[in-house]
Protein backbone atom coordinates (compact mmCIF):
# COMPACT_ATOMS: atom_id res chain seq x y z
CA UNK A 1 0.00 0.00 0.00
CA UNK A 2 2.87 2.36 0.82
CA UNK A 3 3.70 2.22 -2.61
CA UNK A 4 0.63 2.84 -4.20
CA UNK A 5 -0.06 5.56 -1.56
CA UNK A 6 1.17 8.56 -3.86
CA UNK A 7 0.52 6.95 -7.37
CA UNK A 8 -3.52 8.16 -7.55
CA UNK A 9 -2.91 11.65 -5.95
CA UNK A 10 -3.86 13.37 -9.17
CA UNK A 11 -6.12 10.65 -10.52
CA UNK A 12 -9.09 10.63 -8.33
CA UNK A 13 -11.90 11.28 -9.36
CA UNK A 14 -14.90 12.05 -7.09
CA UNK A 15 -18.73 10.88 -7.80
CA UNK A 16 -22.26 9.27 -6.11
CA UNK A 17 -22.52 5.90 -6.03
CA UNK A 18 -25.62 5.95 -7.73
CA UNK A 19 -23.82 7.52 -10.56
CA UNK A 20 -21.38 5.27 -11.34
CA UNK A 21 -23.53 2.11 -10.49
CA UNK A 22 -25.89 3.63 -13.66
CA UNK A 23 -23.44 4.96 -15.63
CA UNK A 24 -21.15 1.88 -15.67
CA UNK A 25 -24.94 -0.40 -15.83
CA UNK A 26 -25.89 1.51 -18.64
CA UNK A 27 -22.64 1.34 -21.05
CA UNK A 28 -22.37 -2.82 -20.74
CA UNK A 29 -25.56 -3.82 -21.55
CA UNK A 30 -24.55 -6.99 -23.11
CA UNK A 31 -27.49 -8.08 -24.87
CA UNK A 32 -28.48 -12.46 -25.17
CA UNK A 33 -28.09 -14.08 -28.49
CA UNK A 34 -31.16 -14.84 -29.66
CA UNK A 35 -33.67 -14.28 -32.63
CA UNK A 36 -37.14 -15.70 -33.02
CA UNK A 37 -37.91 -13.74 -36.34
CA UNK A 38 -37.26 -11.69 -39.40
CA UNK A 39 -36.58 -8.67 -36.78
CA UNK A 40 -33.91 -10.76 -36.06
CA UNK A 41 -31.90 -9.93 -38.89
CA UNK A 42 -32.14 -6.02 -38.52
CA UNK A 43 -30.66 -6.39 -34.98
CA UNK A 44 -27.69 -8.42 -36.57
CA UNK A 45 -27.60 -5.52 -38.81
CA UNK A 46 -27.41 -2.91 -35.72
CA UNK A 47 -24.59 -4.96 -34.51
CA UNK A 48 -22.69 -5.53 -37.76
CA UNK A 49 -20.19 -2.40 -38.65
CA UNK A 50 -22.46 -0.42 -40.22
CA UNK A 51 -24.49 0.65 -37.23
CA UNK A 52 -22.30 -1.01 -34.79
CA UNK A 53 -23.90 -1.56 -31.17
CA UNK A 54 -20.59 -1.89 -29.40
CA UNK A 55 -20.59 2.06 -29.72
CA UNK A 56 -22.99 1.71 -26.93
CA UNK A 57 -21.44 -0.68 -24.75
CA UNK A 58 -24.38 -3.28 -26.17
CA UNK A 59 -22.13 -5.34 -28.64
CA UNK A 60 -21.43 -8.22 -26.81
CA UNK A 61 -23.92 -10.71 -27.43
CA UNK A 62 -23.77 -13.15 -24.73
CA UNK A 63 -24.69 -16.70 -25.76
CA UNK A 64 -25.79 -18.13 -22.27
CA UNK A 65 -28.69 -15.76 -20.31
CA UNK A 66 -26.75 -16.22 -16.68
CA UNK A 67 -24.04 -13.60 -18.84
CA UNK A 68 -26.34 -11.84 -20.00
CA UNK A 69 -27.97 -8.12 -18.76
CA UNK A 70 -30.51 -7.33 -21.77
CA UNK A 71 -33.41 -9.43 -23.77
CA UNK A 72 -33.97 -8.25 -27.00
CA UNK A 73 -37.04 -9.96 -28.12
CA UNK A 74 -36.41 -9.87 -31.38
CA UNK A 75 -39.47 -11.79 -33.62
CA UNK A 76 -42.42 -13.31 -33.09
CA UNK A 77 -43.32 -15.02 -29.86
CA UNK A 78 -45.59 -18.23 -29.89
CA UNK A 79 -46.73 -19.79 -27.27
CA UNK A 80 -44.41 -22.94 -27.42
CA UNK A 81 -41.29 -20.53 -27.58
CA UNK A 82 -42.92 -17.96 -24.73
CA UNK A 83 -42.34 -20.83 -22.76
CA UNK A 84 -38.65 -21.16 -23.33
CA UNK A 85 -38.18 -17.24 -23.26
CA UNK A 86 -40.05 -17.04 -19.81
CA UNK A 87 -37.18 -20.07 -18.42
CA UNK A 88 -34.50 -17.82 -19.99
CA UNK A 89 -35.99 -14.58 -18.83
CA UNK A 90 -35.75 -16.26 -15.14
CA UNK A 91 -31.97 -17.47 -15.74
CA UNK A 92 -30.93 -14.38 -16.31
CA UNK A 93 -28.98 -12.58 -13.31
CA UNK A 94 -30.38 -9.28 -11.95
CA UNK A 95 -30.59 -5.96 -12.71
CA UNK A 96 -32.17 -7.22 -15.94
CA UNK A 97 -33.81 -5.09 -19.01
CA UNK A 98 -36.14 -6.56 -21.66
CA UNK A 99 -36.37 -4.79 -25.19
CA UNK A 100 -39.67 -5.87 -27.07
CA UNK A 101 -38.22 -5.70 -30.56
CA UNK A 102 -41.34 -5.07 -33.81
CA UNK A 103 -44.76 -5.30 -33.70
CA UNK A 104 -45.00 -9.25 -33.09
CA UNK A 105 -43.08 -8.90 -29.79
CA UNK A 106 -45.01 -5.86 -28.78
CA UNK A 107 -48.59 -7.39 -29.53
CA UNK A 108 -48.42 -10.23 -32.32
CA UNK A 109 -47.74 -7.48 -34.85
CA UNK A 110 -49.61 -9.11 -37.97
CA UNK A 111 -50.35 -12.39 -36.34
CA UNK A 112 -52.56 -10.44 -34.36
CA UNK A 113 -56.23 -11.80 -35.92
CA UNK A 114 -55.22 -14.95 -37.35
CA UNK A 115 -52.07 -16.56 -35.31
CA UNK A 116 -53.85 -19.06 -33.64
CA UNK A 117 -50.12 -19.77 -31.72
CA UNK A 118 -48.87 -16.48 -31.58
CA UNK A 119 -49.01 -14.68 -28.02
CA UNK A 120 -50.09 -11.12 -28.18
CA UNK A 121 -47.01 -9.97 -27.13
CA UNK A 122 -44.41 -10.99 -24.98
CA UNK A 123 -44.89 -8.73 -22.10
CA UNK A 124 -47.94 -11.37 -21.49
CA UNK A 125 -45.19 -13.56 -19.71
CA UNK A 126 -42.06 -11.32 -19.19
CA UNK A 127 -41.77 -7.38 -18.28
CA UNK A 128 -41.04 -5.18 -20.68
CA UNK A 129 -38.89 -1.98 -20.64
CA UNK A 130 -39.02 -0.42 -24.10
CA UNK A 131 -41.28 -1.00 -26.75
CA UNK A 132 -40.05 -0.72 -30.34
CA UNK A 133 -42.36 0.02 -33.01
CA UNK A 134 -41.95 -1.29 -36.63
CA UNK A 135 -42.19 -4.72 -39.21
CA UNK A 136 -39.15 -5.10 -38.72
CA UNK A 137 -37.67 -2.06 -37.44
CA UNK A 138 -34.77 -0.49 -38.97
CA UNK A 139 -31.12 -0.85 -37.17
CA UNK A 140 -31.41 2.75 -36.32
CA UNK A 141 -34.69 2.52 -35.01
CA UNK A 142 -33.51 -0.44 -32.43
CA UNK A 143 -30.73 1.97 -30.95
CA UNK A 144 -33.48 4.40 -30.74
CA UNK A 145 -34.49 2.00 -28.69
CA UNK A 146 -31.24 1.43 -26.48
CA UNK A 147 -30.67 5.31 -25.59
CA UNK A 148 -34.01 5.54 -24.18
CA UNK A 149 -33.46 2.00 -22.12
CA UNK A 150 -30.12 3.68 -20.92
CA UNK A 151 -31.94 6.71 -20.44
CA UNK A 152 -33.94 4.98 -17.80
CA UNK A 153 -31.32 3.18 -16.02
CA UNK A 154 -29.89 6.42 -15.66
CA UNK A 155 -33.21 7.59 -13.76
CA UNK A 156 -32.57 4.23 -11.35
CA UNK A 157 -31.52 4.28 -7.80
CA UNK A 158 -29.84 1.84 -6.24
CA UNK A 159 -28.45 3.40 -2.74
CA UNK A 160 -30.40 6.60 -2.46
CA UNK A 161 -34.00 5.70 -2.45
CA UNK A 162 -36.27 8.40 -4.52
CA UNK A 163 -38.27 10.72 -2.18
CA UNK A 164 -41.92 9.82 -2.00
CA UNK A 165 -43.53 10.36 -5.34
CA UNK A 166 -40.42 10.87 -7.08
CA UNK B 1 -42.58 -39.25 -69.17
CA UNK B 2 -45.19 -36.49 -69.50
CA UNK B 3 -48.75 -37.48 -67.06
CA UNK B 4 -50.71 -39.41 -70.03
CA UNK B 5 -47.90 -41.43 -70.20
CA UNK B 6 -47.31 -42.33 -66.64
CA UNK B 7 -51.08 -42.87 -66.28
CA UNK B 8 -51.12 -45.45 -69.39
CA UNK B 9 -48.02 -47.22 -67.09
CA UNK B 10 -50.20 -47.06 -64.11
CA UNK B 11 -53.03 -48.55 -65.89
CA UNK B 12 -51.07 -51.22 -67.40
CA UNK B 13 -49.31 -52.24 -64.40
CA UNK B 14 -52.89 -52.75 -63.24
CA UNK B 15 -52.04 -49.73 -60.07
CA UNK B 16 -54.98 -50.43 -57.83
CA UNK B 17 -57.96 -47.91 -56.66
CA UNK B 18 -57.29 -45.32 -59.10
CA UNK B 19 -60.80 -43.32 -58.94
CA UNK B 20 -59.67 -40.68 -60.99
CA UNK B 21 -57.87 -38.94 -63.46
CA UNK B 22 -57.47 -35.14 -63.65
CA UNK B 23 -57.35 -33.54 -66.37
CA UNK B 24 -54.71 -30.61 -66.85
CA UNK B 25 -55.85 -27.33 -66.92
CA UNK B 26 -58.60 -25.55 -68.96
CA UNK B 27 -57.61 -23.22 -71.24
CA UNK B 28 -60.71 -21.23 -69.99
CA UNK B 29 -59.74 -19.25 -66.82
CA UNK B 30 -63.54 -19.14 -66.03
CA UNK B 31 -64.06 -22.97 -66.75
CA UNK B 32 -61.60 -23.58 -63.96
CA UNK B 33 -62.38 -26.02 -61.28
CA UNK B 34 -62.58 -23.76 -57.52
CA UNK B 35 -59.65 -24.82 -55.89
CA UNK B 36 -57.50 -26.63 -58.49
CA UNK B 37 -54.22 -25.45 -58.90
CA UNK B 38 -54.27 -26.52 -62.61
CA UNK B 39 -51.86 -29.62 -61.67
CA UNK B 40 -53.03 -32.66 -63.44
CA UNK B 41 -53.52 -35.74 -60.68
CA UNK B 42 -54.49 -39.15 -60.07
CA UNK B 43 -57.21 -39.53 -57.38
CA UNK B 44 -56.44 -42.48 -55.18
CA UNK B 45 -58.70 -44.68 -52.86
CA UNK B 46 -57.38 -43.81 -49.56
CA UNK B 47 -56.77 -47.47 -48.37
CA UNK B 48 -55.06 -48.59 -51.98
CA UNK B 49 -52.65 -45.75 -51.54
CA UNK B 50 -49.72 -47.90 -50.07
CA UNK B 51 -49.77 -50.29 -52.62
CA UNK B 52 -50.03 -47.62 -55.25
CA UNK B 53 -47.17 -45.78 -53.61
CA UNK B 54 -45.16 -49.09 -53.63
CA UNK B 55 -46.09 -49.38 -57.47
CA UNK B 56 -44.99 -45.97 -58.41
CA UNK B 57 -41.82 -46.11 -56.17
CA UNK B 58 -40.86 -49.97 -57.96
CA UNK B 59 -42.38 -50.29 -61.28
CA UNK B 60 -38.80 -49.48 -63.37
CA UNK B 61 -40.87 -47.21 -65.84
CA UNK B 62 -41.96 -44.96 -62.99
CA UNK B 63 -39.18 -45.08 -60.45
CA UNK B 64 -40.41 -42.34 -57.96
CA UNK B 65 -37.50 -42.97 -55.89
CA UNK B 66 -38.42 -39.60 -53.70
CA UNK B 67 -41.48 -38.21 -52.08
CA UNK B 68 -41.49 -34.75 -52.27
CA UNK B 69 -44.40 -34.04 -49.97
CA UNK B 70 -47.67 -34.82 -48.50
CA UNK B 71 -50.16 -32.34 -47.46
CA UNK B 72 -53.92 -32.31 -46.84
CA UNK B 73 -56.02 -29.19 -47.70
CA UNK B 74 -59.35 -28.29 -46.19
CA UNK B 75 -61.70 -26.93 -49.14
CA UNK B 76 -64.38 -25.53 -47.60
CA UNK B 77 -66.80 -25.59 -44.54
CA UNK B 78 -69.65 -26.98 -46.56
CA UNK B 79 -67.49 -30.15 -47.68
CA UNK B 80 -68.10 -33.40 -46.42
CA UNK B 81 -64.53 -34.16 -47.71
CA UNK B 82 -60.66 -33.59 -46.69
CA UNK B 83 -57.86 -33.92 -49.62
CA UNK B 84 -54.80 -35.55 -48.92
CA UNK B 85 -52.04 -34.48 -52.00
CA UNK B 86 -49.27 -36.30 -52.30
CA UNK B 87 -46.15 -35.43 -54.53
CA UNK B 88 -43.55 -37.56 -55.82
CA UNK B 89 -40.74 -37.36 -57.99
CA UNK B 90 -38.42 -39.17 -60.12
CA UNK B 91 -35.07 -37.81 -60.37
CA UNK B 92 -33.30 -40.07 -62.29
CA UNK B 93 -36.40 -40.05 -65.29
CA UNK B 94 -37.15 -36.84 -64.40
CA UNK B 95 -41.13 -36.76 -63.77
CA UNK B 96 -43.24 -35.91 -61.17
CA UNK B 97 -46.57 -37.28 -60.32
CA UNK B 98 -49.72 -35.22 -58.08
CA UNK B 99 -51.66 -37.78 -56.15
CA UNK B 100 -54.93 -37.27 -54.11
CA UNK B 101 -57.13 -38.72 -51.58
CA UNK B 102 -60.59 -38.00 -50.70
CA UNK B 103 -60.89 -38.73 -46.78
CA UNK B 104 -64.52 -37.92 -45.08
CA UNK B 105 -64.22 -35.21 -42.18
CA UNK B 106 -66.36 -36.45 -39.50
CA UNK B 107 -63.06 -39.83 -39.42
CA UNK B 108 -60.62 -39.37 -41.55
CA UNK B 109 -58.35 -42.20 -41.51
CA UNK B 110 -56.17 -43.67 -43.69
CA UNK B 111 -53.12 -46.06 -43.19
CA UNK B 112 -49.78 -44.74 -43.11
CA UNK B 113 -47.30 -44.29 -46.09
CA UNK B 114 -44.28 -44.67 -43.91
CA UNK B 115 -43.33 -47.97 -44.55
CA UNK B 116 -42.87 -47.51 -48.50
CA UNK B 117 -41.57 -43.62 -47.70
CA UNK B 118 -39.81 -42.73 -44.97
CA UNK B 119 -40.28 -38.75 -45.28
CA UNK B 120 -43.70 -39.23 -45.02
CA UNK B 121 -43.27 -39.77 -41.26
CA UNK B 122 -42.92 -35.49 -40.43
CA UNK B 123 -45.13 -35.06 -43.31
CA UNK B 124 -47.56 -37.30 -41.71
CA UNK B 125 -47.45 -35.66 -38.40
CA UNK B 126 -48.12 -32.27 -39.55
CA UNK B 127 -51.41 -33.40 -41.52
CA UNK B 128 -51.87 -35.35 -38.27
CA UNK B 129 -52.09 -32.00 -35.73
CA UNK B 130 -53.48 -29.34 -38.21
CA UNK B 131 -56.38 -31.41 -40.06
CA UNK B 132 -57.15 -34.23 -37.29
CA UNK B 133 -56.10 -36.91 -39.96
CA UNK B 134 -54.97 -40.51 -38.58
CA UNK B 135 -52.50 -42.33 -40.06
CA UNK B 136 -53.11 -46.07 -38.91
CA UNK B 137 -49.79 -47.45 -37.99
CA UNK B 138 -47.65 -44.29 -37.47
CA UNK B 139 -44.53 -44.86 -36.08
CA UNK B 140 -44.45 -42.07 -33.87
CA UNK B 141 -47.89 -39.90 -33.88
CA UNK B 142 -46.35 -37.12 -31.68
CA UNK B 143 -47.28 -33.41 -32.31
CA UNK B 144 -44.18 -32.08 -34.80
CA UNK B 145 -45.04 -28.39 -34.65
CA UNK B 146 -47.62 -27.19 -31.71
CA UNK B 147 -47.06 -27.76 -28.53
CA UNK B 148 -48.27 -31.18 -26.79
CA UNK B 149 -51.21 -30.29 -24.92
CA UNK B 150 -52.72 -28.26 -27.87
CA UNK B 151 -56.47 -28.77 -28.39
CA UNK B 152 -58.28 -28.58 -31.77
CA UNK B 153 -57.03 -28.72 -35.83
CA UNK B 154 -56.21 -25.32 -36.63
CA UNK B 155 -56.26 -25.72 -40.26
CA UNK B 156 -59.18 -26.95 -40.50
CA UNK B 157 -62.27 -24.70 -41.80
CA UNK B 158 -64.30 -25.41 -39.09
CA UNK B 159 -61.50 -24.77 -36.23
CA UNK B 160 -62.58 -22.41 -33.35
CA UNK B 161 -59.58 -20.28 -31.74
CA UNK B 162 -58.50 -20.77 -28.46
CA UNK B 163 -59.32 -17.84 -25.86
CA UNK B 164 -56.76 -18.91 -23.48
CA UNK B 165 -53.24 -21.42 -23.74
CA UNK B 166 -52.09 -22.71 -20.03
CA UNK B 167 -53.44 -19.76 -18.71
CA UNK B 168 -52.11 -16.96 -21.22
CA UNK B 169 -55.18 -14.78 -22.90
CA UNK B 170 -55.20 -15.07 -26.73
CA UNK B 171 -57.57 -11.93 -27.30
Amino acid sequence: MALLREAFKENVLTTKVDWLLNWSKAHSLWPMTFGLACCAIEMMAAGASHHDLDRFGAGAFRATPRQADLMIVAGTVNFKMGERVKRLYDQMASPKYVIAMGACATGGGPYHTYGYSVMKGVDRIIPVDVYIAGCPPRPEALLEGLMKLQDKIRRSNVIRKPASGG
Amino acid sequence: MDFQAIVDRLKAVQAPGIVEVGEPRPADKAAKDKGRSGQPFVRVEPDALVEFLTICRDEPHLRFEMLVDICASDPGKDEPELWILIQLLSVELRHRLFIKAHLPKEAPRMPTTTAVYRAAQWHERECAEMFGVTFEGHPDPRHILLPDDWEGHPLRKDYEFPTQYRGISCD
